[in-house]
């Protein structure tokens, strides 16, 4: 798709087709010479010469990258440039941190983060597995379920909407990290106790955002489907569960971003001895921060990839909805 | 409202009993001397409950709080934590407007960025803040400045998102009459762009709130402090004092609500034609 676009781009501006292309590789060229420069040193023993050598490079690589990364970029959509822009990123920090001898128990080099990612894969698989299947995704589902079923209790008896809805928003605004230690003494270090924060999070907007969906369907739709003689079953259906979807699509992202952080800092608070946060911790707490970046990376990649299946979910149920039509 | 609370309270009670009993039963078969008879008796002056009974939450609740300015009471610890998180907010609002306006300005910057900000909301940013704090030490930045700092790492972004949204929520129409009035770009963006972006600045203000709330906390307990919420959870979780832990709950809850509300204050003075529609 991206390179249609480029395709489409080049044919209606008649710019030169390479030099943005040309000006990108030739900026990667130099921040990789920069890299390769101080690539064999130790930590402290960088002569001079070849730290400003590769300064030099990295400043010159970053400015025709970069330059070349927004001349492709006007022309480009998607995700494309998002990425050439992290890998010039990477080759730039992995330079400046061997340049200056940045030691690894501060900042860990790229490569040496990829490399934990690689050697102690089991562990940290094993890690991902129990923050976001057990208590991330168990404990989403489960507030997401409670909320519905409280949002639509609340828009059937209008004396619960007008007495607990207020506190719902209330609960929201309290900080999880002040709530999780008073719940995983109470609940106990296994997962369940994570999940339970999940799920409490997670209730508060899915509960709000539904109430104020199932509200929002249109008072001349809801008249309409009366004058046809439909039942209120059929009518809730047809009218106000499709024009509750978008609010509850919009809770459930905000949701897929509070999962894994409230998992995360649940184990802050005392687990078994596996999960995310917990090697986070303990591997900071020895400064072993190659393992704890690589933590971070596979948690970025499941919260990325869980907010992705919650879009794609949304464009397939909501794709009707108004704000999915506008280009762009 | 004041109807659904009552009834909340009055189902407290029985799920603190059944809650505690249990715990109760064991510490009066260990021969502990509790000092009631009965395990139903004792459920409510366990030393670490599983849900504390209102007098005893009151009467710790007083005793953290008494001489509200001592180093070691809640409201002075709160206070600290209040003020790298509203230090950190303004930076996060600062840093988050310059984005948004660099993002609205400049095609090749959001294409360049915009996914890694969105990414950014679903990564698990309060993983960062150990090492953060470590680093900011490693250069010399000690004190409540790093969690200032680390605060608003992680509140900026819901800013700049939200502040981008309603940079360019101004309606086409308007648009084009300021087209029509030749005004230049810069007339544009401080008479349309600006003010129709305020209402999405404090709608993210309020969610950045909270997470510079978080991220101060969370930057207490992983970094070495002598004050704040951060602390006090992380040392009454270790000392597994449940009570504390409670009391300390209810003042961070608390500060959430009251930055909220005081965000919703301002919001309704900046902001007075749209005072009807929001809340």
């Amino acid at each position: 798709m991206a390179s249609r676009t480029v395709a489409l781009g080049r044919g209606r501006t008649g710019r030169l087709p390479g030099r943005g292309w040309l000006a990108l590789a030739l900026g990667a060229a130099l921040l990789l010479a920069a890299v390769w420069n101080v690539w064999s040193f130790p930590l402290d023993g960088v002569p001079p010469g070849r730290k400003a050598t590769s300064l030099a490079l990295i400043v010159l690589g970053l400015a025709g990258g970069i330059s070349g990364l927004a001349a492709l970029a006007r022309r480009m959509t998607g995700l494309v440039p998002a990425l050439l822009a992290a890998l010039l990123t990477l080759l730039a920090v992995e330079g400046l941190l061997r340049a200056y001898g940045v030691p690894p128990g501060l900042i860990p080099t790229p490569t040496r983060v990829a490399t934990a990612l690689y050697t102690s894969r089991s562990v940290l698989l094993g890690d991902a597995r129990v923050t976001f299947v057990q208590e991330a995704l168990l404990g989403y589902l489960a507030g997401v379920g409670a909320g519905i079923v409280v949002a639509l209790a609340a828009v059937r008896f209008p004396f619960l909407e007008r007495g607990a809805l207020p506190y719902a928003g209330l609960f929201a605004s309290i900080p999880i990290v002040a709530l999780a230690p008073v719940i995983v003494k109470a609940f106990g270090l296994e997962w369940p106790s994570k999940a339970i924060i999940v799920a409490i999070t997670v209730f508060f907007p899915v509960v709000v955002n539904v109430v104020r969906g199932l509200q929002s369907a249109s008072p001349l739709l809801l008249d309409l489907m009366q004058t046809y003689a439909v039942t209120p079953a059929a009518s809730f259906r047809l009218v106000r569960v499709p024009s509750a979807l978008p609010f509850l699509f919009n809770a459930l992202k905000i949701g897929a971003t509070l999962a894994l952080i409230g998992a995360i800092v649940g184990e802050f608070f005392g687990t078994t001895g596996q999960g995310l946060g917990f090697r986070i911790q303990i591997e900071a707490g020895r400064f072993n921060l190659d393992i704890v970046w690589a933590a971070i990376v596979i948690a970025s990649v499941l919260g990325i990839a869980f907010y992705g299946v919650i879009s794609w979910l949304e464009m397939r149920f909501t794709s009707w909805h108004a704000s999915r039509r506008q280009p762009g | 409202m004041l109807v659904v609370a009552a009834a909340a309270l009055l189902l407290y009670w029985p799920l603190m009993l059944w809650a505690n009993v249990g715990a109760a039963q064991r510490s009066l078969n260990s021969g502990a001397e509790l000092g009631c008879a009965t395990a139903l008796a004792c459920a409510t002056q366990l030393r670490n409950p599983v849900l504390p009974a209102p007098a005893q939450l009151g009467r710790s609740l007083q005793a953290m709080s008494v001489p509200p300015l001592a180093p070691t009471s809640v409201p002075y610890n709160t206070l600290v934590t209040a003020r790298e998180t509203v230090v950190g907010l303004l930076i996060a609002s600062v840093l988050g407007v310059l984005l948004a306006v660099a993002l609205v300005g400049s095609r090749a910057f959001e294409r360049l960025t915009l996914p890694w900000l969105i990414a950014s909301q679903t990564v698990p940013v309060i993983a960062l803040a150990p090492m953060l704090a470590v680093v900011l030490g490693q250069y010399g930045v000690q004190g409540w400045l790093p969690k200032a700092l680390i605060a608003a790492y992680i509140a900026f972004f819901p800013v700049a998102v939200g502040v981008a949204a309603g940079l360019r929520s101004p309606d086409p129409m308007q648009e084009d009459l300021l087209t029509t009035y030749r005004a230049s770009g810069w007339q544009t963006f401080w008479t349309l762009r600006l003010p129709a972006s305020l209402p999405f600045l404090f709608t993210s203000l309020k969610v950045a709130a909270t997470a510079a709330l978080i991220g101060s906390i969370v930057a207490e307990i992983s970094t070495i402090s002598f004050s704040g919420l951060g602390k006090m959870l992380a040392e009454n979780s270790r000392a597994s004092d449940t009570l504390a832990l409670w009391v300390i709950m209810l003042y961070g809850a608390g500060l959430g609500i009251a930055l909220v509300a005081v965000l919703g204050l301002i919001e309704r003075l900046v902001t007075p034609w749209r005072a009807g529609q929001s809340r």
